[in-house]
């Protein structure tokens, strides 16, 4: 069953295609990354998804309800917790999980019940009662995620969760998501340009770029789908050509760069190939002075799909048109 | 219908709680009304023989308090809906968008939250007033002139939030906001009586909701009817015109939020 599912969905700001014909669908239960450089249309998309903006055609699912034609529906179904944090600063943080459990009409009889729970999982139980305005960024993201999941959404919308946090705080974050997908098991919908972040979380991931899906699928495919990794070796022998042709024989290498004392080899497998090649050094008495492995990133892959240009300084793209969308985007 | 309540009522202890907890804007707000009735009622005073030839019998500070009780209840209204630009700017709006409360409930707890909130100021105003020596005939009154300032302001608010809905920018709120507020306080009886003023002021303010406010709260605090307007009259237009920007801020704000600020 699919939580979240596009058909040939599109939306355009005059003569900007914001997004493209896009068609996409996110599995119940799963966590969902919607991965773009700026404005390559992940903001507009999840506008579409929670209600906020209407398509200009084709068609979006949220939990099955089409959010056109009932929106309604889909806004009782879903949690948004925004990029930037909405949370009332004059008001304790309890306050506010009130505010938001109001707003999404949870029994009066278990709203605190509620509350009290969500608190204790983001740990702010102790500072419930503190204004907002006394709370550290990290603490004001939890409380914002807290408040899109107090009614139990079947699917949780989360825009760039950790921009602007510490390491600290965004891996306290990443655990915090973790914790709340195992305990409600819903689907959770993220945007982010963190690759790690991306890495770390997301069962599958959607890269998006000029309004168009350029791929979907496992942070892990795609990484192997790139292709090599690359072992970088220093050695010292007086018979290197032996060693060369032994490790051609090891199955997962497919080419090696000898360049004097250095050899740069191209393979498939690397953790497993570097035990092979300690292996056959030893037989042949060769010292191994230095040996290291990299492996292709989801940095890579994100900037195999959608190039090195930076979009602000995007060429093809007319300046004051982007700017006045933006403005339209910004809410 | 009930849920409706219930979302108004959401918005509405939102909007309250902000008020609360930001208390230095309280006293700021009363400067401007203070100066007024203390500056405007001494250097007016000298008009006491033309109130007098209308049948008030006081000063003209004590005309002219009620007056500045609505100016207060105007400018605490027209002004409240700025927060609407803040709430979009900085996310309540799409929060509340993407609940499933209903549009018209956060316009409604929105204008419900100022009207209360400019009667609060305004029985301050009542308090300065009293301070400096006028005479309040009947302090019964009081209740039900709060009444007239929750209502009237209900229907001021109601221009704020349409106004706040439709401007996209701050500079545009308070352009068109201060465009609005002083004439509709100019064109009504709040400083000089309605009979004294030139006929075709007399025909402008008459299809000012603002004169009738003057005038039925005036009446309540001297006992002094004024132009031939009976109370229940006033009554009935302040509630046909509080009644029509109910229906006209839920329509425009339900329409304006939809679209992508």
């Amino acid at each position: 069953m699919y939580s979240v599912e596009t058909r040939s969905l599109s939306k355009t700001f005059g003569a900007v295609k914001a997004v493209n014909d896009i068609s996409f669908a996110v599995e119940s239960g799963e966590i969902f990354g919607f991965l773009g450089p700026n404005g390559a249309g992940k903001s507009t998309t999840i506008m579409i998804l929670t209600t906020l903006l209407k398509p200009t055609s084709g068609q979006a699912l949220v939990s099955r309800f089409d959010v056109m034609t009932h929106a309604k529906q889909v806004r009782q179904s879903i949690g948004y917790v925004q990029q930037e944090s909405t949370v009332d600063e004059y008001l304790s943080g309890r306050e506010n999980l009130l505010l938001q459990a109001r707003l999404n009409h949870i029994p009066k009889d278990q709203i605190n019940k509620r509350i009290d729970e969500i608190l204790e999982l983001i740990e702010l139980t102790d500072k419930q009662n503190d204004s907002v305005v006394t709370y550290s960024g990290g603490m004001r993201k939890r409380l914002d995620i807290a408040g899109g999941l107090l009614h139990h959404p079947k699917v949780l919308f989360l825009d760039e969760p950790t921009v602007g946090l510490d390491i600290q705080t965004r891996r306290k974050i990443w655990e915090y998501i973790k914790k709340i997908h195992k305990e409600f098991n819903m689907t959770i919908f993220l945007t982010t340009h963190y690759m790690e972040e991306a890495d770390q979380l997301c069962d599958r991931i959607g890269i998006i770029d000029h309004g168009q899906i350029q791929i979907i699928d496992t942070p892990e495919n795609m990484k192997n789908a790139m292709g090599n990794e690359v072992i970088s070796l220093k050695f010292e022998s007086k018979n290197p050509d032996d060693f060369l042709s032994q490790l051609h024989k090891i199955e997962y290498i497919k080419k090696i760069n000898k360049d004097n004392d250095k050899l740069t080899i191209f393979t498939s497998n690397g953790t497993q190939v570097i035990p092979e090649i300690f292996k056959i050094s030893s037989i042949l008495e060769i010292k191994i002075i230095s040996i290291s492995l990299t492996q292709p990133t989801l940095d890579d892959v994100f900037i195999s799909y959608t190039g090195w240009e930076m979009r602000d300084d995007d060429a093809g793209f007319n300046r004051k048109r982007e700017h006045a969308k933006m403005k339209r985007l910004r809410a | 219908m009930n849920s409706l309540m219930y979302d108004t009522y959401t918005v509405f202890w939102r909007e309250l709680k902000r008020y609360k907890k930001s208390r230095s804007g309280v006293l700021i707000r009363l400067i401007q009304p203070a100066i007024w009735i203390i500056v405007i009622g001494n250097t007016f005073s000298g008009t006491q023989p033309l109130i007098q030839s209308v049948g008030f019998e006081g000063e003209y500070i004590e005309f002219m308090a009620p007056g500045v009780i609505i100016l207060t209840a105007i400018f605490t209204s027209i002004f409240g809906g700025v927060n609407t630009l803040w709430d979009r700017r900085y996310g309540f709006m799409n929060k509340a968008l993407t609940s499933p409360i209903s549009r018209s409930s956060i316009a409604l707890g929105k204008m419900s939250a100022i009207s209360l909130i400019s009667a609060m100021q305004a029985s301050l105003i009542v308090g300065i007033a009293l301070a400096i020596g006028v005479s309040f005939p009947n302090p019964l009154m009081i209740a039900p002139i709060m009444a007239i300032v929750v209502l009237f302001s209900l229907g001021f608010s109601g221009i704020s939030v349409i106004v706040a809905a439709t401007a996209k920018s701050q500079e545009t709120f308070w352009g068109v906001i201060n465009f609005l507020g002083m004439p509709l306080f100019m064109l009504s009886p709040a400083l000089f009586p309605l009979e004294l003023l030139p006929d075709w002021l007399a025909t402008v303010a008459k299809l000012n909701p603002v004169t009738y406010t003057v005038l039925l709260v005036r009446e309540m605090m001297t006992g002094v009817s004024e132009g031939g307007i009976p109370a229940l009259l006033s009554i009935g237009i302040i509630t046909a015109f509080v009644l029509v920007m109910i229906g006209l801020a839920s329509y425009v704000f339900t329409r304006e939020v939809n679209k992508p600020f």
